[in-house]
């Protein structure tokens, strides 16, 4: 397991933030890793609905189980959480 | 005896284009200190600055200059202004000072270059003068704020910001060392004189000065008004060199320095003048709005300037013209937020009257980053100061080194501007800033920015407050709230709610 710090792009938040997550996370955990530093913070969250996560300019989301190595994020890699 | 005339001794005394005897001409002037376009010097020889002085007029002026200045501080200083000032003003002054006043004898090292380096003997003669002019602005800014320093220890950093790794001194010296210290006289004459003095240090000079004026602060407003005077003068280095580059087929690489450096300088305004005129300065004592400043000295003098000189308008134009409604409120949006990490204590600017404001100004605010503040505010109401501090860092652009910001809520556009390059990946801004990068790679590849560097290990422990402390700030240095949140009160006001 390693730490892979990555470049989040929250959805409705004004600026890019640096999040470190660990390898083996699903995209549910690094999708609240990030809402950790926006949600409640700068952003109203929206309950009853799920956040998901993609890259920068992906066309789907990622599984939700998928984990952030099965994804194969790079250092730094842009990612976007969204709401569904 | 008579004193001749200026004119009719001037060209003489100051043509000093001696044919070098002990070396060469490329040795006396080597092209990567004087010119990267090589001109031949006979080329060179047109140069006709449009603003001349001799020493003795120039210390006569500069002299009279001075005591003005000196004297209306030392007959207002007894009135103590700034124990009743604004903290909102407060901060301006603080970031100002901080921001600029060591970035003067850095410019007065680039006027140096185009003073021994220029090919052109009036630009090194003007140069000089510059020289002296930016020692002078160096020496003032750094003794104005002095006095403060022991009423309250931010004023201090004056001197000490840009000598350390605060990342708005890392963004400053990273975009000044590329148009003034990292450059050939030729282009420093382009992208310092022409592209900055000539368009940008009139909004923080004369803009500013008028806020300064309408707050009461008549000594800043005297001090940076009697600057932009020898700003003014130095400023025209620039035009005589373009037209000689433009005539000997050059225009497409002027063009590309001028286009960098302007945007260069517009993303650090963006961060300085920005939240300083619509946050910062108390609501009733502002003139105009940050963007009406801009497009009356940007927007209006520069583009007719750089059109008559026989250059185009920058190609982003539009998306710079777009920027003005835009980027400031979100750098703003970053200072405040991380505010423990600035020198100085941002206004929030963000009270039931600045948002009414703030709308007028730019329209879909309460709707973008109205919605940010939205939630800021019922953290403070709620008493959880603690979820309106930071617990990460943002990340820095790879070329202006400033926040990735964009605009939020209903119309949420933040975006990386990313590129991989020789197996580093590179953040971006905009799509400008990135562009600036491609202009020439290897030029900017290797500079670490905060966030590489924090990655790399060197800030410890890894965490804010490792970062803090390798920033150089120290608990009673950083920046707070500017009003303690009483601004957030007003919102309890039974005639005003939260929008």
């Amino acid at each position: 397991m390693t730490t892979v710090p990555l470049c989040v792009n929250f959805e409705c938040d004004f600026v890019l933030q640096l999040v470190p997550v660990e390898s083996d996370f699903t995209m549910d955990q690094v999708a609240e890793a990030a809402a950790h530093h926006s949600l409640n913070r700068r952003v109203k969250p929206q309950p009853g609905r799920t956040l998901r996560v993609r890259l920068q300019d992906g066309e789907s989301p990622f599984d939700r189980e998928s984990t952030v190595e099965q994804a194969g994020f790079q250092v730094m890699e842009t990612i976007e959480v969204y709401y569904e | 005896m008579a004193l001749l005339n200026r004119s009719d001794w001037y060209d003489i005394a100051r043509d000093t284009n001696w044919t070098p005897k002990y070396v060469t001409e490329e040795e006396l002037f080597p092209k990567e200190m004087s010119d990267c376009f090589d001109v031949p010097r006979e080329k060179w020889e047109t140069y006709d600055e449009p603003y001349k002085t001799s020493y003795r007029e120039y210390v006569k002026v500069q002299r009279e200059k001075d005591a003005g200045a000196y004297s209306v501080k030392a007959a207002l200083g007894r009135m103590k202004f700034l124990d009743s000032a604004d903290p909102g003003w407060k901060s301006i002054l603080k970031l100002h000072y901080g921001g600029i006043a060591l970035q003067e004898y850095a410019a007065g090292m680039a006027e140096a270059t185009m003073a021994r380096f220029g090919r052109a003997p009036g630009m090194r003669n003007m140069a000089t003068f510059g020289l002296l002019d930016e020692t002078r602005h160096g020496q003032i800014q750094l003794y104005f704020p002095h006095e403060y320093v022991s009423k309250d220890r931010q004023f201090d950093w004056a001197h000490k910001a840009m000598h350390s790794n605060d990342w708005a001194a890392i963004a400053t010296r990273h975009a000044f060392a590329d148009i003034m210290s990292g450059r050939d006289a030729t282009s420093v004459a382009l992208m310092l004189t022409f592209a900055f003095e000539t368009a940008f240090t009139n909004m923080q000079f004369l803009g500013l000065a008028a806020d300064a004026a309408e707050v009461g602060d008549v000594t800043f407003s005297n001090l940076i008004s009697s600057i932009q005077t020898d700003e003014a003068r130095h400023a025209q280095i620039g035009t005589p060199a373009l037209k000689i580059l433009i005539e000997n087929g050059h225009k497409e690489g002027a063009q590309k320095l001028v286009d960098i450096a302007f945007w260069r300088n517009w993303r650090l305004f963006s961060v300085v003048t920005g939240p300083s005129m619509d946050y910062y300065t108390p609501l009733a004592k502002r003139e105009k709005s940050f963007k009406e400043f801009m497009i009356e000295w940007i927007v209006g003098q520069f583009e007719r300037n750089i059109l008559d000189i026989g250059l185009d308008v920058p190609w982003y134009w539009d998306t710079f013209l777009e920027d003005l409604n835009t980027t400031h409120h979100g750098m703003h949006l970053g200072v405040w937020y991380w505010r423990p990490t600035v020198w100085w204590d941002p206004a929030a600017g963000a009270s039931p009257d600045e948002r009414d404001w703030l709308e007028e100004k730019y329209p879909g605010w309460n709707d973008t980053y109205g919605k940010c503040w939205d939630v800021i505010i019922d953290n403070i109401k709620n008493g959880r100061e603690d979820l309106t501090l930071p617990e990460t860092l943002p990340i820095v652009c790879n070329m202006n080194h400033l926040p990735i910001v964009g605009v939020p809520g209903k119309k949420w556009d933040v975006r990386d501007h990313y590129l991989d390059y020789k197996g580093r990946r590179y953040h971006f801004g905009s799509k400008v800033d990135r562009w600036v990068f491609e202009q020439d790679p290897d030029r900017y590849a290797g500079h670490q920015g905060l966030i590489d560097r924090f990655l790399a290990g060197k800030i410890q422990p890894a965490n804010l407050e490792g970062a803090l402390k390798y920033m150089g700030l120290q608990p009673e240095d950083c920046g707070k709230d500017a009003h303690d949140y009483a601004w957030v009160w007003n919102y309890n006001k039974p005639d005003k709610v939260a929008v």
